[in-house]
């Protein structure tokens, strides 16, 4: 790492101060936050309902579990794993943004769950939760957009009970380079036009295709993983390595 | 592809729940349910899966590397004896067989039985919504009416077809008639019995003569 990597870092393919990534990264997700459930739905054509659904089978929760969904967004996760914890577990949403805690709250609010919900607006960097707190941590498309990952792993392997889980579901690099063509091709150019038509902001969406090519690939972030303190990490490719589902367990 | 089987659940789980919520049964019956998980696992083909309930349905996750304590019930069965026990065979019966294994609290296996099996699904209502109430029952009672007709055809034809074969064409022997022609061959064959026996003495007569003072 040389000196000047350590002043800036990636937004998308462009260079930015560290301390400025968080707020710009923010300012995208003010500004899709109210139609982010919809441009889900659209840009996965729905998968991405499948992907977190094997998310929530890998994460072995039962009920009694207490359960931290960062980065949980618009609370897809939580209002499940709310009803697998039932009324003797917890669960926690975090997200470093307001504006996506409080969609995922009305929603959640508004779809019945709410006794064992609690919303916290954290940094995945320096989790305000005590050592040892959770069964289980998931963050789900959000690693991607938090500055210092390693700091993020290294937080979520401390707050972890020994014995919990983390699992990780990010993009990820496809491994059929035929298949890879394809989704550059959709991604830098129908993914933009998309979010230009529905959510009327084409520059996020060429954030959101950016910061996904910038992100680490499989084994990268297994090898963070396994530098933040977990151990028996896997993955699993799924839709052709679109996307991938890490998980590690804190021993 | 990593994502088949959990596409099919994902299926599964929204017909169930669809149809579930469709019951007017069901929600008080989810309601003692509630929040308890059985673990299913199938020996041929090797598959595990939780069902986990909840007020307003079910939850089917696969169960790759669930330990039995997390759940309240385990059963374990091969595909053809999940077939008879949701055909309505009797659980216990199945359980001497030594064909099903339940551990845990078995009643919930049979609640969840009752819960998919007694499906009385109110679909007038559910076209009452689509339609309004009116129309939905008019169909409804249609529907009805055209059932009971094609019972009581069905039935009407049995008749008929019945009686041409048996009375008119003679085709076949009708029930009188086969028993009177049982019971003439019974007659048949205890007279044969009775001549063979008799047969037998004779020939047991002429080979003693001999012997006979």
């Amino acid at each position: 790492m040389s000196a000047s990597d350590k002043h800036t870092t990636h937004f998308g393919y462009q260079d930015v101060p560290v301390e400025e990534k968080a707020s710009r990264v923010a300012d995208v997700f003010h500004s899709v936050a109210a139609r982010y459930d919809v441009m889900n739905d659209l840009m996965s054509m729905g998968i991405h309902r499948l992907w977190k659904r094997l998310t929530i089978e890998r994460s072995g929760v039962r009920p009694g579990h207490s359960v931290l969904d960062i980065a949980g967004g618009t609370g897809d996760l939580t209002a499940k794993f709310s009803r697998m914890v039932g009324p003797r577990g917890r669960v926690v949403l975090a997200d470093i943004n307001a504006s996506m805690l409080r969609v995922g709250r009305d929603k959640l609010i508004d779809n019945g769950v709410n006794a064992n919900v609690d919303y916290v607006q954290a940094n995945a960097e320096c989790l305000p939760f005590p050592d040892n707190s959770f069964d289980c941590i998931t963050i789900a498309f959000g690693l991607r957009n938090v500055t210092d990952k390693e700091a993020a792993l290294r937080s979520m392997t401390r707050v972890l009970k020994p014995g919990g889980r983390l699992l990780v579901l990010e993009f990820s690099k496809p491994n059929n380079p035929l298949f890879s063509k394809v989704y550059d091709e959709y991604s830098f150019r129908l993914l933009p036009k998309i979010g230009e038509l529905v959510a009327n902001d084409g520059d996020s969406y060429r954030y959101l295709a950016e910061s996904i090519r910038m992100h680490p690939d499989q084994e990268t972030l297994r090898t963070m993983m396994e530098e933040a303190g977990l151990e028996r990490v896997e993955y699993t490719n799924l839709t052709g390595g679109v996307v991938a589902l890490h998980r590690g367990i804190k021993l | 592809m990593a994502l088949s089987p959990t596409l099919m659940l994902a299926g599964l789980e929204r017909t169930l729940n669809a149809l579930l919520a469709r019951d007017p049964a069901a929600p008080s019956r989810l309601a003692r349910m509630a929040g308890q998980r059985i673990l299913l696992r199938l020996e041929r083909p090797s598959l595990g899966l939780i069902v986990h309930f909840h007020p307003a349905g079910l939850d089917l996750m696969r169960a790759d590397d669930t330990a039995e304590a997390d759940v309240d019930a385990v059963v374990e069965a091969d595909a053809e004896t999940l077939g008879e026990l949701l055909g309505g065979a009797a659980m216990e019966r199945l359980m001497f067989q030594g064909k099903l294994a339940v551990r845990g609290r078995t009643h919930l296996l049979e609640a969840t039985r009752d819960l998919l099996f007694d499906l009385d699904l109110d679909w007038e209502a559910e076209l009452a919504g689509w339609l309004g109430d009116i129309p939905a029952h008019s169909l409804a009672e249609g529907l009805r009416s055209l059932s009971r007709w094609g019972l009581r055809t069905r039935q009407e034809l049995c008749a008929d077809v019945g009686e041409y074969v048996f009375e008119e064409a003679r085709l076949l022997p009708g029930r009188h008639q086969l028993e009177a022609l049982r019971d003439h061959l019974t007659e048949v064959e205890i007279a044969t019995d009775r001549l063979e026996a008799r047969l037998a003495r004779l020939r047991r007569r002429l080979a003693e003569p001999e012997t006979a003072p």
